[in-house]
Formats: C-alpha cells, structure tokens, sequence
C-alpha cells in the first residue's frame, strides 16, 4: 500500500519551507548571494524542484504491507530499506496530526515496539482513515485475525459499540490542570539565562541604590520568573490535553488528545508495564492527582520531557485510583516507612544544599556589589522549612508489597506512587551508596522495561533498612518467578477450562501441584544458601499466597466466560481464537514435560551450584 | 559464590594507568602552550592514577557472582555498592566479548542484555575465555528452556 498522494506536496513543502529557511539565513550573513537577486531566486528555484522530484520519488519508493505475521515497509531514495516487523513485537500504534495536516487530512503513524530509544517505523502521511484502518489492522492482526475489507467498517461500529469511555476531560478539569501544573523547569531556565546575562545588567543595574530598591527590583524579578513559569506550565498542559480521552476496550486503552497536534494511540493492556500516581501539595490539597500509564515502546512525546503520554492528566483522586484499580486490580497498600533516623540524612542534605546556595549567592553578590547591599542570606531563612521538608520526604517515602504488585512512593513536594506488576519486573537491583552504608540503608530498584525509566524514575524503595533490602530483593525475585508461573498457567489452564466445562476443579489444582512438585529449586536453594530463617518463612508464605491466588483465578474464569469484561487480557486470546485451543493443548503437554525435563536437569545442577552457594554465602550473611 | 579471575586487575589496573596517562598528556601539553607550570597536571594524573589502582583492586575484591538454578546475582561496587538479581526468564540475548586489554591477559567478559531499561549494565568480566564462552552456552540453554513469551 502506498502512502496519500496528498503526502508529495505536504512533505515537499516542509522540506523545502526548511530548507528555504536556511538559505535566506544564508544569504543574511552575507555569503556572497544577496536576497532577491538572481542567483538566490536560481537556488530557491532549484530547492523547490529538488524537493518536489525527491518527494515523488520517495512516494514512488514507500510502500507497505500488513502480511499475515509481519508488518512490512518498504522504503528510500537512495539507500533502500526493507523491514519486517513482528506484530507480537508492536507495543503501540501512535497516530498524530497537527494543525496543518488536519486541514489536508493526513496523519503519521508511529509504530513503537519495545527496546530502544526510537520509533521503529514512522509512516508519513497517509489519510486520516486509512490512519484509523491501519491502527485497527495491526491491532486484529496482532489477534492472529485475517482482516475482510467489507466488515471493516461493520467491526469499526462495533468496536465503537464495546468501547467504554474511561475518562473524558471536563472543561474545569483541563483549567485545573492548567492552573495547578507548575513547570519547575522554566524558572531554572530563567535563573541560568539571569545568571549569564549578569555581566551584561549589572551596569545598567543602580548598583548604589539603596538597598531596599534592589530587593524590590530582586523580588518583582522573581516574582515574575515563577510567573512566567505559572503560565507557560498552564498553557502547555492546555494545549496538551486538549480534548483528552481515554476510553477501553476489550484488550486495550485508546487515548486521544492535543489541540495543535492531534495525537491519538492504543495501549494494549498486556503491554503496560507499569503506573504512576503523581500529585503535589496544591493538587493534594483540592484532592486530584495524576495517572500515568508506561509502556515497553518509546513514549511520544518523551522527548519533550513530559513522559507517557496516556496520562491522565489530573482528575480527583479517588477517578485516579479507580481508574488505575480498573486497568490493573490492586489492592489498597499500606507502606512500609524506611527508619527514622534516615530523617536525619535529609536533614543534613538539604541544609547542605542550602549553604550551597548561599555560599554561591555570597560569592556572585561580593563578585557584582558589596556584599552589603545585596541580601545573599535569604535562602537561610528557607532553613528554618528544611525539618519539614526532610520530615515530609521521610513520611512519603515507602514500598508496599501488594498480592500482585510492588508500590513504592517517593518524593517530598512531587509525590509519585509507582505501581508494578511483579510480572513485569525485569531485573532487581540494591544499591548503596558510600553514604547510604553508614546509615546502614539501602535502596532497593524493581527495573521494568518501561519507557520513562530511562529518566531514571522506575520504582524505588529508597533508603530501607539493609535487611529489609536484603529480603525485599530475594522477594521481588522470588513473587516474579510465581507470578510469572501463575501467569503462564493462567494462559495455558484458561484453555482447559473452556474446554471441560464440568470438571473445572481438577485441572486447576493438579497443575498447582505438579508445578510445586516440579519446583523444589528454590526451597532446597533457601536450605542451603543459609539466608536468614525469616525470609524462608516469608517464602514459604509467599508460596501459600500465590496458590491461594491461583484459586482466586480460578475463580475468575468462571465470571468471565460469561461476564467477558473484566481483566480479561490473557484470557481474551481464548475468546478470540477459539480454533486454536488444540495447539494450546499441546501447549500445555509440552510445557509439563519441558518442567519435568527441568526438574531432573536442575538437580544435578542444583547439587553442585548448592555447595558452591553455601560455603560463599557465609561471609555475605554475616554482613 | 564465584569470585572474578585474579588478571582481571591488571585490566583495570592498566585501563586506569591508560586513562592518567592520557589526561595527564593532554594537561601538559595544554601548560606548555599555555606557558604554565607542567606540574600541576602531572601531579593531578599522578594522583588519578594511584585512585584508579586502588579502585581497580577493591573493585576486584568487592566483585561476586552467581549463576543460580533461576536468576543470575551479581554484587560489585566500591563506593557504591550494587546488587543485581537477573531472573534467567527475562534474558534477551547473551554477547560474550574480549576487549583489547583482556586479549592481552587473556580473559573475555559475558555480558547479559535485557528487555529493561538498565539492561546492558550486567556485565560479567574477568572470565576466562571457555569459562565466558561455557557461561554464554549455559545461560542460552536455560534461557531457550525458559517461556520466551515472559521476556517483556
């Protein structure tokens, strides 16, 4: 398939509107053409019909294909392209327009999979509907669903018909959002500008003034700055969330939004990787708050700073944790503080950032002024708020180990609650810092494959007790290996199921047990790798919890064979493909005898490995 | 748990050595054009270089790992000290690599990719080169015995 014909002037004028720009810049510094005259009407010319043949060329040269596993595309001019891409592999399917291309009505589709830092294939343009068509082709395909030209626009109805409307932002909701989004990025900009243009004011500035004038004129200038900051954050979150809505369907979120650029994409619920809950002080106070959904593909966006864009931009909180409850069922947690004492560390940090602070205002003020006439030890006054400050980071700071997910809360203005899927987790990490050992804390990191996690923002319990480090570790690792086993039952029991609608009971609870029976790893691993008794015992509770929750599943299959609504993901594919229930069968067959291949395999490997772990282990536990 | 082979210290020793010398090359040849004393920047790498040895060898102390029956863990760090637990299900692909530095001590690194955002950072070195290429084979094994579809 080929992109809009519309596309060849559309990209022909960007181009050539670009490159136009730089040659007038060119010509105003003087580089020999002149603007107007003949050469540079030559060069203008030139550009144009360079453009305009490139474009064509280039939309002669675009191609692709929806086939029936991959998704291809063929491109280029001058080095040619071809790329296949999985359907399993796509994570989303964004599509934006801004304001120009919507008056021509085209759109650009960015297909995102996970890993790497960049879209994977960016279509531009094609029209408005096949846009659409193309989004809901990759998403049907992505089922293992031929698509059928004619019911196309029948399911679209359809779709329409089973999609639920899970937000949509009211007009006093996006002002709020306006209102309360404060862009802390913008004063520093305006510090770093004041800071260099100092040279260049001071002798403008009535250095012998009195000083109750400069601190007047220091006080509107700062005034002003946050201002400015105020107003930029507000307009910015308008124009982003313009129009904001989130609606589900069966397997997938869809978001819309923006008033200049109209983006709108999909997020398949099996690809959210993790949640974040955000809120400050103003919106605690009025009781709204921010829900931000993460996936493995590269957020739009991201590069503008403001992360995942299916965020709920702000609604109250209980919507927020509703809707975060309806995406991915959590249960209410109770965090765990870190130690006391850790207020201390805080303390000392920020007074230290502080007397940074002054020491560098000390030095600007004696460099420009006397340092009589300038008020350099003002922050010292933000001293007297530091105890707060430190106290308030202490109270937000927290983890909460749920049934199915791993919360953590940080932050002592910007509160962010981060909600994790122990599924999702990808690698568990414990870090100390020199200082962080002589408090005898540690910060334990559930790493997800999640976008924003490159801002270094994935799910932290900071500053918790080393043993409490220790055993959230070997936790984390552990709940991820039974979460990920129930997950894999789930997928392979929930065929079963459908299958003997009378003895739904036994399947359950044989693979239960033939998959405790196959596992003895761990256990023979906690005898011998000595780790304290305590953590046993919360394994082996752990281990009770996740049985307990295979039966809840169990449970759930019920309601949904004939409710077909709630989280539904896994077993979705069941519904879709009823035909494949035998290969899913075997499945399961050859999954029982990879375990018990696995089981015989790791014991010898165990008895070695074992030995090896518990004559190291000893230093390590005496730690 | 394994600790990392014994040469690995004359990689980090020399790869510290490398760095001090050039720093300090680039320092005197930036005082001798700026007609200052050459002391100050050959001091400067002088003490680069006695940091990065120390570094090297508690970096070698601090260095442990362990192949578990389901997770990879690695402890290292000096000054800060990190932790990582690497469940084999959640592996992508597995690189064994020799820098120039390890060719000439004769050892090569194993280095474990995942899906998450951090992933590049588990490096395993100071393996001899069957131990990495053994470990890189095993880890394979495991992984392809393990649910392809978790790895995301």
């Amino acid at each position: 398939m080929k992109l809009a014909p519309a596309s060849i002037p559309y990209r022909a004028f960007q181009k050539a509107t670009s490159l136009g720009i730089t040659l007038v810049f060119i010509a105003s510094i003087g580089a020999g053409i002149r603007i107007g005259s003949p050469t540079f009407l030559l060069l203008a010319a030139g550009i144009l019909v360079a453009t305009v043949v490139y474009e064509i060329a280039y939309y002669k040269r675009f191609a692709y294909e929806l086939t029936d596993d991959t998704f291809d595309i063929r491109s280029g001019v001058f080095s040619r392209r071809e790329r296949e891409i999985p359907y399993g592999r796509i994570q989303n399917v964004d599509i934006s327009r801004n304001v120009l291309e919507r008056l021509v009505g085209l759109s650009a589709v960015n297909i995102e999979t996970a890993g790497g830092g960049s879209t994977e294939a960016v279509i531009q343009y094609v029209s408005a509907f096949e846009g659409k068509r193309l989004q809901q082709d990759i998403r049907r395909y992505k089922h293992g669903k031929s698509t059928d030209p004619e019911g196309a626009a029948g399911e679209q109805s359809d779709r329409r018909a089973d999609e639920e409307v899970l937000f949509e932002i009211a007009p006093s909701e996006l002002a709020l959002s306006g209102i309360l989004s404060f862009d802390p990025r913008v004063p520093g900009l305006i510090l770093a500008v004041a800071t260099g243009s100092i040279p260049f004011i001071s002798p403008i500035v009535p250095v012998d003034a009195p000083p109750l004038v400069l601190l007047a004129l220091f006080t509107v200038l700062l005034v002003g700055g946050v201002l400015l900051a105020w107003i930029v954050g507000a307009i910015s979150a308008v124009v982003n969330y313009w129009g904001f809505r989130l609606t589900r369907s069966n397997d997938e979120l869809r978001y819309e939004r923006g008033l200049l650029q109209r983006y709108s994409g999909t997020i398949p619920f099996d690809k959210i990787q993790a949640m974040t809950i955000k809120d400050n002080p103003l919106k605690r106070r009025a009781g709204y708050a921010t829900l931000a959904v993460e996936t493995a593909g590269y957020a739009p966006g991201q590069a503008s700073g403001r992360g995942s864009e299916a965020a709920v931009p702000i609604a109250s909180l209980e919507r927020v944790e509703q809707l975060a409850d309806e995406i991915a069922p959590y249960e209410q947690p109770t965090f765990k503080q870190p130690p006391k004492r850790i207020r201390r560390r805080y303390l000392a940090r920020y007074l230290i950032a502080l007397g940074a602070v002054t020491a560098v205002l000390y030095g600007l003020a004696a460099w420009f002024a006397t340092t009589a006439s300038v008020p350099w030890y003002l922050p010292v006054i933000a001293a007297l708020a530091t105890p707060i400050a430190a106290h308030y980071k202490w109270v937000h700071r927290g983890y909460s180990l749920g049934d199915d997910h791993l919360l953590t809360r940080n932050g002592f203005w910007s509160r962010e609650t981060k909600l994790v899927a122990y599924y999702r987790i990808q690698t568990v990490i414990d870090t100390r810092t020199i200082f962080q050992r002589r408090w005898s804390v540690a910060t334990v990191i559930a790493d997800t494959a999640g976008s924003l996690s490159l801002l270094g923002t994935d799910a932290a319990a900071v500053d918790i007790d080393q043993r409490d480090a220790e055993r959230l570790r070997t936790e984390l690792a552990d709940r991820l290996r039974t979460a990920l086993a129930d997950r894999r039952r789930q997928r392979a029991g929930g065929f079963e199921w459908l299958d003997e609608d009378g003895s739904e009971d036994e399947s359950p609870a044989e693979l239960v047990d033939s998959q405790t029976a196959d596992r003895p790893a761990p256990d023979e691993r906690n005898g011998d790798a000595t780790v304290d008794d305590v953590s046993t015992g919360e394994r082996a509770d752990g281990r009770a919890a996740a049985d307990h929750r295979a039966e809840n599943a169990d449970g759930e299959h019920g309601d949904t064979e004939q409710q077909n609504t709630e989280h539904a993901n896994n077993e979705q594919e069941a519904d879709n493909e009823p035909d494949q229930k035998n290969t899913n069968q075997e499945r399961v067959n050859q999954e029982r005898d990879d375990q018990e291949r696995r089981g015989t395999q790791s014991d010898d490997q165990e008895r070695s490995d074992g030995r090896d772990s518990g004559r190291d282990d000893g230093p390590e536990s005496a730690n | 748990m394994n600790k990392l082979h014994p040469r690995i210290r004359i990689v980090w020793v020399l790869r510290a050595i490398v760095i001090g010398l050039v720093v300090g090359a680039v320092g005197v040849g930036l005082a001798t054009v700026l007609e200052a004393s050459p002391f100050v920047p050959a001091g400067f790498a002088g003490v680069l270089i006695v940091l990065g040895v120390i570094h090297a060898i508690l970096r070698y102390r601090n260095w442990r790992y362990i192949v578990g029956e389901d997770a990879i863990y690695l402890e290292r760090g000096v000054l800060t000290e990190i932790r990582t637990e690497v469940p084999l299900v959640r592996i992508q692909h597995v690189d064994s690599r020799r820098s120039a530095f390890e060719r000439l001590v004769g050892l090569a690194s194993t280095v474990v990719y995942t899906a998450g955002s951090r992933g590049a950072d588990v490096m395993i070195p100071g393996l001899t080169p069957e131990n990495a290429d053994g470990l890189r084979k095993r880890l394979k094994t495991l992984v392809i015995d393990t649910d392809g579809e978790d790895a995301v």
